[in-house]
């Protein structure tokens, strides 16, 4: 990686671009944001930002247990967030029940266990710091390596599965008439979703990463006059909002998931006016 | 498409559902169903709410699971059936136009890359055939009710279907819109003989497009040409005896003409003799 690292400086002769971690926090940032808004577009579309809620709250839980057991917090955050998310989508096609009480269900116990834990063991409020508010400054070079695994596999699901899942949006009866298996897409979408939402908390924060994904996708759906035009916005934006975000918080000191959230939400402030003004 | 045979004098069967058996949560929704729907026939399924119409449509489809026999074209071939659904509950503000929401589920190439442009042109022609070519590039959040019906029928005819499922077509379209969806319907039938399987509370569109009729409810009650099912005692025994039925004979080449509204009040009939 440090031929790339050379590359940034020779490209990139800013000051807020000379310290390593920037460096570092810029690849991981350019790899989350386009997972993150990529996935976006269906979470907007068809409603699933609680989903992405229920899954970033999972990491109250997923950390507390990775400390409690002494397992690196990273891997049991993810793996407790898929957990849940596989489970949402398992009760929601066996229940009569309405996704979102399937989804409060589960986001309460996930919060819940996540406290109890915490309180009861007080030292790991710290270790829960980093994952509240994100630390991107702090990633490690085998942290973007796994970013970028993930956006290779959103990149393939998305080429592969892309217009069936559009179809399962619009209508499942539609998809299933069609020869479409809408089961295994929808477990292969929550996984995916739920992988993108947990390693993106280690760059913009628990708080904060389904925002991550919806506004940047709410921006791009205020453009955008087709599906093909909403996705490429959608991405645009949500690199836009990371960099500048990335860039802004170096100069402000100020928390970067934070700072790219509100990059985010005032370019959704200016499509909504464009939008607006279009007579949309 | 396959061609439709005869035999008998009679197109053969398209569908020949035997011994339908099908429970939804431990509730019994279809009984021992046993139905025919012949090529180049259009066939209407009529009964009150609740009374297993869209179920049989699913069980068809192969969607919701069933006990008994659903055969297609005598068992010899497996059809391509195009589905066109009551309502798409969507959200309205997507900004899906018209073109992507056809080219879904036809084209392996993602829509985010661009639309394939063989199936842009396929989508074109059925557009066409349903009136709707100058809706390609409309949101589909943007389209009135009978547009969206032509848009579905659209995408069911790009299947290059042998059989169209339609789940109450007429729902949520206005009167002129009902009038040209249904003109569609039976150019399409007379010039493509496509079997055709159509769920309809409206028994004005059942009378002037059908030429066979099931009456069902949980069981069949009823089954036969139109003019021998759409009749008051058929009709009562299957919506009840305290619905409203009214019916009046135009003299439309003997063709029934109907008004039937749960309420009791009179809905519109037909009124002029594109049915003969």
């Amino acid at each position: 990686m440090s031929g790339l690292y050379e590359l940034m400086s020779s490209l990139l002769p800013f000051a807020w671009a000379e310290p390593m971690f920037m460096k570092r926090a810029l690849i991981a940032v350019l790899l989350v944001a386009p997972a993150c808004a990529a996935m976006g577009v269906m979470v907007v579309n068809f409603r699933m930002a609680f989903f992405s809620d229920a899954i970033s709250h999972s990491a109250f839980t997923g950390v507390a247990l990775g400390v409690l057991f002494g397992i690196d917090p990273l891997y049991t955050l993810i793996g407790f967030g898929v957990l849940v998310g596989l489970a949402i989508v398992s009760v929601r096609q066996r229940s009569t029940l309405s996704v979102d009480t399937v989804i409060g269900v589960f986001f309460s116990f996930a919060v819940a266990l996540g406290i109890v834990i915490i309180s009861a063991r007080k030292s790991l409020t710290r270790d829960l710091q980093t994952y509240l508010y994100g630390d991107v400054l702090s990633v490690t070079g085998h942290e973007i390596i796994g970013m970028l695994i993930l956006l290779i596999v959103c990149a393939a699901f998305l080429a592969l599965f892309f217009n069936d899942l559009f179809l399962i949006g619009i209508n499942e009866r539609l998809a299933k008439a069609h020869g479409i298996n809408v089961r295994f897409l929808e477990y292969a979408y929550a996984l995916l979703l739920s992988l993108v939402v947990t390693v993106s908390i280690r760059v913009i924060g628990l708080l904060l990463v389904t925002a991550m994904l919806v506004v940047p996708a709410a921006a791009g759906r205020n453009l955008a006059r087709s599906v093909r035009s909403m996705f490429w916005a959608s991405i645009i934006i949500g690199l836009v909002s990371a960099v500048s975000g990335l860039i802004s918080s170096f100069y402000f000191d100020s928390a970067t998931g934070a700072t790219i959230i509100l990059c985010a939400a005032a370019l959704f402030l200016m499509s909504q006016v464009w939008a607006a003004v279009r007579g949309q | 498409m396959t061609a439709p045979g005869k035999s008998g004098g009679r197109p053969l069967a398209a569908i020949t559902v035997t011994d339908l058996h099908v429970d939804l949560g431990g509730v019994a929704i279809l009984e021992g169903v046993n139905v025919e729907v012949r090529h180049g026939e259009i066939t209407a399924l009529i009964g009150p709410n609740g009374a297993g119409k869209t179920t049989l449509l699913l069980a068809i489809l192969g969607i919701v699971p069933y006990r008994g026999q659903i055969k297609f074209n005598g068992g010899q071939a497996q059809p391509r059936i195009g589905y066109v659904p009551q309502t798409l509950d969507f959200d309205r503000g997507m900004p899906a136009t018209v073109m992507d929401f056809l080219c879904m589920g036809h084209q392996r190439r993602p829509l985010w890359i661009s639309q394939a442009k063989g199936q842009k042109q396929r989508a074109r022609d059925t557009l066409a055939l349903t009136m709707a070519d100058h809706l390609e590039k409309r949101r589909l959040g943007n389209l009135s009710g009978g547009e969206l019906q032509r848009v579905l029928l659209a995408r069911a005819l790009m299947e290059g279907p042998d059989i169209i499922l339609l789940d109450e077509p007429a729902s949520a379209v206005d009167r002129s819109g009902e009038e040209l969806f249904m003109k569609l319907i039976k150019k399409l039938n007379q010039e493509k003989k496509i079997a055709i399987l159509m769920v309809s509370h409206d028994l004005t569109m059942v009378t002037r497009l059908a030429r066979q009729v099931i009456c069902l409810n949980r069981v069949v009650l009823s089954e036969g040409k139109t003019a021998d099912v759409v009749n008051e005692k058929t009709l009562s025994a299957c919506f009840g005896a305290d619905k409203g039925i009214l019916l009046h004979d135009h003299g439309w080449d003997g063709e029934v003409s109907c008004a039937y509204d749960e309420a009791g009040h009179e809905h519109a009939s037909a009124k002029d003799g594109d049915a003969k």
